[in-house]
């Protein structure tokens, strides 16, 4: 990993969890900027995947879809996200059909959604702050 | 001691994290990373590793149908974003469980956990061959050539896949110790088999290619537990 001096100089989105981003990956931005590059790569198929299974009306892939995308919300710190996430998925454990959720589903859709635009422009601005600091 | 590991994972940032984690430590050698359990298994049956991050929920087969069929007892951490898996996470004598993400300290207390058996893996991370002192020279042996070896009072016998048989003076009992455990079995006093060259097994007999290894009953529960019967 590669050590930057500049840690306060860069300003995250307020939907990133700064701290909670450091106590992973240190000062090291270069390699977040790996993490999101990363997650952005499989964004896409996670998220069409938690839209298929929900379309399909099964709900233990629903359940596991949104378990996997869970984590990556982790990884990119947005930890509210992640516990969205979560409640998400134990209220598919609950759930008697998909149509009783399709309220809290379209809300996490919509989050989803959004947490992508999020990614995207942090990573813009790494990429800019990492080729300033290089 | 680097111990080698596989990372058995599908979601790619939740294997390129404890990779890099892996890399800082200085700890641990990552051999492979694998996105679905047949491709960990087919790496695993002509490799081993002394460690294995496994993800539980995965398309296909799950982490611990991995765990049952491979055929040496690798140190296991799960990494999953589940509580629920803890009953079986005991039964497979898994060294630890990190909720994903974790953090490199959470990390590095994992690694901690399976230092107290540091002997285990130093055995069991055994070289993958040997050399073996046969007709006034020394022959290289891999691990995987090997099928069996069987006593001959002073002498010892080496059967190869391609069945050949190398004599050597040694023993049983001396080469039950410098032998890769991973590998290698003592079944009976007069025989240390390669477990991942086990056909089948009837009653106190295994067949290896058409060999019958007698199982002596003071080894018979310790073939059993090496080879993940269900």
């Amino acid at each position: 990993m590669n050590n930057l001096s500049a840690i306060n100089s860069f300003s995250f989105n307020a939907e990133i969890d700064f701290s909670y981003l450091q106590s992973l990956y240190g000062d090291d931005y270069v390699y977040v900027q790996e993490i999101f590059a990363t997650v952005l790569n499989e964004y896409g198929s996670l998220a069409d995947n938690l839209e298929y299974s929900y379309s399909s009306g099964n709900l233990t892939a629903l359940k596991a879809a949104v378990h996997k995308i869970k984590p990556v919300f982790g990884f990119v710190g947005m930890t509210a996200v992640h516990q969205e996430c979560q409640q998400f998925e134990n209220l598919c454990g609950t759930a008697d059909s998909p149509e009783i959720l399709t309220r809290d589903f379209e809300a996490l859709k919509n989050r989803i959604f959004q947490s992508r635009q999020v990614i995207e422009e942090e990573m813009k601005k790494l990429e800019i702050f990492n080729s300033q600091s290089s | 001691m680097i111990l080698s590991c596989i990372l058995v994972e599908d979601l790619q940032v939740a294997a390129n994290y404890p990779t890099n984690c892996c890399e800082k430590s200085g700890l641990v050698e990552v051999k492979g990373h694998f996105s679905n359990v047949p491709d960990a298994l087919s790496f695993l049956n002509s490799n081993t590793v002394d460690l294995i991050f496994l993800d539980v929920e995965m398309p296909g087969a799950n982490g611990f149908e991995l765990l049952d069929q491979i055929a040496f007892s690798p140190k296991v951490i799960l990494t999953t974003s589940k509580t629920e898996y803890a009953y079986n996470a005991f039964q497979y004598n898994v060294s630890d469980y990190l909720m994903k993400p974790f953090t490199y300290q959470r990390f590095l207390e994992a690694l901690q956990k399976i230092q107290p058996s540091k002997e285990t893996i130093s055995t069991n991370s055994a070289s993958d061959h040997i050399y073996i002192k046969t007709d006034g020279k020394l022959i290289r042996l891999n691990n995987e050539s090997i099928l069996f070896i069987e006593s001959m009072g002073d002498y010892v016998k080496f059967v190869t896949v391609d069945n050949k048989k190398y004599i050597t003076h040694n023993t049983i009992k001396n080469l039950e110790e410098k032998v890769s455990k991973q590998h290698f079995l003592k079944v009976h006093r007069s025989y240390i088999v390669n477990l991942h060259k086990i056909d089948d097994m009837r009653e106190n007999l295994l067949f290896i290619k058409g060999n019958e290894i007698p199982v002596s009953k003071a080894n018979k529960a310790d073939v059993f537990k090496r080879l993940n019967i269900v």
